[in-house]
């Protein structure tokens, strides 16, 4: 008691009315009577109102107001009133009159004459006919926050005033409700927690009833998704047709958390339900990219994949809309990568066709196609390095011997079970109808042809190494338009040593080796610049069309396989870029 | 690589011709800027360019984006079919008004 907060009289009340206040256990009684109510209600009106009225009957005053402090807005609510005038829901400025210095100092105050105290406002008085002769206010802290304070007016005994003893009680009291409505406040709190913690878990059931049960096999698609949080911005969904063939689609909406959720919830709705009449997975994602784009959530958008599996002639019709490219793992061993044809969806309207989403057409000849999201390419492997495209290949090929769900399941494993926190949903779905498994049967037996360019990497330079290039690949056996395509992808590269690497240097030599062998041709560039970060040569569109950064995106386009390294001098960077011609040879 | 600037009704046509590249590229940029100080349409005549990089491609798409600002038009024509995979592959296809010859542009 001895630290209660300092009145006004600066006298220690202890020293007074002794004699009225040794009536100890009948303010025990109350205070246990109070404790008691202020225990089984949560209610926060409720608790304020049994509190004041137990303080205005045992202190015995003639009237009472609880405020509460709405800090947001700098006043004193009052939350109720017991006595011949109803004040409730009258509002007061903080750090005014007597209840409002009250709470701005933490200071209790003990008014015995209030018309000789220049703090009181008269106007309550004026407009209800009430005559306030003495006050007691007292301050309410909770857990080192102000709540409020209680008021009371005019004792009930013949001098109407209030003595210090008064003041100590109120004071008691006060703290009391003050701790008790500071508990239903925390109540409050918590139950408004359990309820969205309680949405959410409903929210994550609903989403995952969205994804397709696995079916046993022989059925040829099987897929999986691996949250990073509650909710999933992924997606995967299959269905078979009435004729045999089985509708599959993977998408990935940008951005995280319950946006995302939403979007994707509600773009493999439209899958699901277009999908039974629009047998074209071109004209299906064009539908969908004009729905999305019709309700256009600012700033997001949809990468998706989706395609028609037909098991009788092992025909895969396929549909590309901003997605990380499918990859066809050919029972030869090779991998080839279906890029986006068009933008992701909900961005532009696009049309089906040749001028918008285009349709390809695969044959998996007992090949698996497998269509995965950034999660899995960009996923942090237990060294803290990421999977990338190589590592994804290498693990398909090593677990060649499993069947699809396994192989898909080795592949998470891999990013599932590193300890490190995931910041990306997985998603990862195999189109398999093999009924052997895939080996790696490739029965070449040629010599390998090696060629080699050194030049001054100079941006005059870049005509005659693409020059070179061509005459290679044309040695090599590549088609003309996979020829061009690789003059493109090795000419950024060389373009990127030229402006990049030796930017801050002077201009050095570079090297580019070719090797064919074995229907694959491997290009190494190697240069003496600064190391660069391969973390910064990652491909990453560009949200807007625009210059910079395409050079990246174009060789990771073009090539099976894409390796940054540092030299093996020490000095310099290498870049290892790979290309499997004989899967690609029918293409002319 | 080469250029030569004509006149065809109201657009200035700038044929290019050869490879536009890292080398090149801010001569491109060049010209092509300069040309939206005398004309508001603007056709790119890509016939005789066999060789275009990303550095050409973000000459073109500096060139689109002044079009853009100032109202002008601006348009390629008879891209050769590398030049094409590369817009393609740039995803910048779509962005650009290409036109299979000269002449459809002129007349559109």
């Amino acid at each position: 008691m001895s630290d209660f907060p300092h009145n006004k009289d600066r006298r220690d009340p202890r020293r007074f009315d002794r004699r009225k206040s040794t009536n100890v256990s009948a303010h025990l009684e109350l205070l246990s009577k109070m404790s008691g109510h202020l225990a089984v209600t949560l209610n926060i009106e409720e608790t304020i109102q049994k509190a004041l009225d137990l303080i205005v009957q045992f202190v015995k005053a003639e009237g009472g107001a609880l405020f509460l402090l709405d800090e947001k807005n700098n006043t004193l609510v009052c939350m109720a009133s017991v006595g011949p005038v109803d004040i409730h829901g009258i509002t007061l400025k903080t750090g005014e009159g007597i209840v409002g210095q009250c709470v701005a100092e933490n200071s209790s105050r003990i008014v015995r004459d209030v018309q000789q105290d220049p703090d009181f406002d008269h106007s309550v008085d004026e407009s209800t006919g009430f005559r306030t002769r003495s006050i007691l206010c007292a301050p309410m802290v909770g857990h080192f926050e102000k709540i409020g304070a209680i008021e009371l007016v005019n004792k009930s005994d013949a001098s109407g005033l209030f003595s210090d003893t008064d003041l100590l009680m109120l004071q008691t009291l006060a703290s009391a409700a003050a701790l008790a409505i500071s508990n239903a406040h925390m109540a409050e709190d918590l139950v408004a927690q359990e309820r969205v913690s309680r949405e959410l878990e409903l929210a994550t059931e609903m989403q995952r009833s969205l994804l397709p049960t696995a079916r046993p096999a022989p059925f040829p698609v099987c897929g999986i998704n691996l949250p990073a949080y509650e909710m999933s911005g992924d997606f995967y969904d299959f269905f078979e047709l009435g004729d045999g063939r089985v509708y599959f689609s993977l998408g990935d909406v940008s951005g995280k958390g319950m946006d995302a959720a939403l979007l994707m919830s509600k773009t493999a709705s439209l899958f699901r339900c277009l999908g039974k009449t629009l047998h074209e997975p071109h004209v299906l994602l064009a539908t969908i990219n004009r729905e999305l784009c019709e309700t256009a959530i600012h700033g997001m958008f949809v990468t998706m994949v989706c395609g028609l599996f037909d098991p009788a002639s092992g025909e895969v019709q396929l549909a590309n809309a901003g997605h990380e490219p499918p990859l066809l793992h050919a029972r030869n061993g090779s991998f080839t990568a279906t890029p986006a044809s068009a933008p992701p969806l909900g961005i532009l309207p696009l049309e089906a066709g040749d001028d918008g989403i285009r349709k390809e057409t695969l044959h998996l000849d007992d090949g698996t196609l497998y269509i995965f999201t950034d999660g899995v390419t960009e996923g942090d492997l237990a060294n803290g390095r990421q999977l990338g495209v190589d590592g994804f290949t290498a693990i398909i090929r090593e677990s060649a011997g499993l069947p699809a769900a396994e192989r898909i399941e080795a592949v998470v494993s891999r990013l599932g079970n590193t300890g490190r926190t995931r910041h990306d949903d997985i998603t990862l779905l195999a189109i398999d109808a093999s009924t052997t498994c895939l080996t790696d049967d490739i029965t070449h037996n040629s010599a390998p042809m090696v060629v080699l360019h050194t030049f001054p990497a100079r941006a005059s330079e870049l005509q005659a190494a693409r020059e070179f290039v061509n005459k290679a690949c044309a040695d090599c056996g590549c088609s003309k338009s996979m020829a061009t395509d690789l003059v493109i992808a090795v000419g950024e590269a060389i373009q990127n040593v030229v402006r990049h690497a030796y930017k801050d240097v002077e201009a050095g030599e570079a090297t580019l080796e070719i090797v064919c062998k074995d229907g694959i041709i491997e290009f190494q560039l190697q240069d003496s610049a600064p190391t660069v970060d391969p973390e910064k040569l990652k491909p990453e569109w560009p949200e807007e069309p625009g210059p910079g950064g395409l050079g990246i995106c174009i060789i990771h386009d073009i090539m099976d396989e894409v390796e940054h390294l540092p030299a093996p001098s020490g000095q310099g960077n290498l870049l290892r870029m790979v290309k499997y011609i004989e899967s690609n040879r029918d293409e002319t | 690589m080469k250029h030569e600037i004509s006149q065809k009704q109201d657009a200035s046509v700038v044929a290019f011709s050869g490879e536009i590249d890292l080398e090149s590229s801010p001569a491109a940029r060049e010209i092509l800027l300069q040309c939206f100080e005398s004309t508001s349409n603007v056709i790119v005549d890509l016939s005789e360019v066999s060789y275009i990089d990303s550095s050409g491609v973000a000459s073109l798409v500096e060139a689109l984006q002044a079009a853009k600002k100032s109202g002008s038009r601006f348009s390629l024509a008879a891209a050769s079919e590398p030049t094409r995979r590369v817009l393609e592959l740039a995803r910048l296809d779509k962005v650009f008004t290409l036109y299979d010859t000269v002449d459809d542009g002129l007349t559109d």
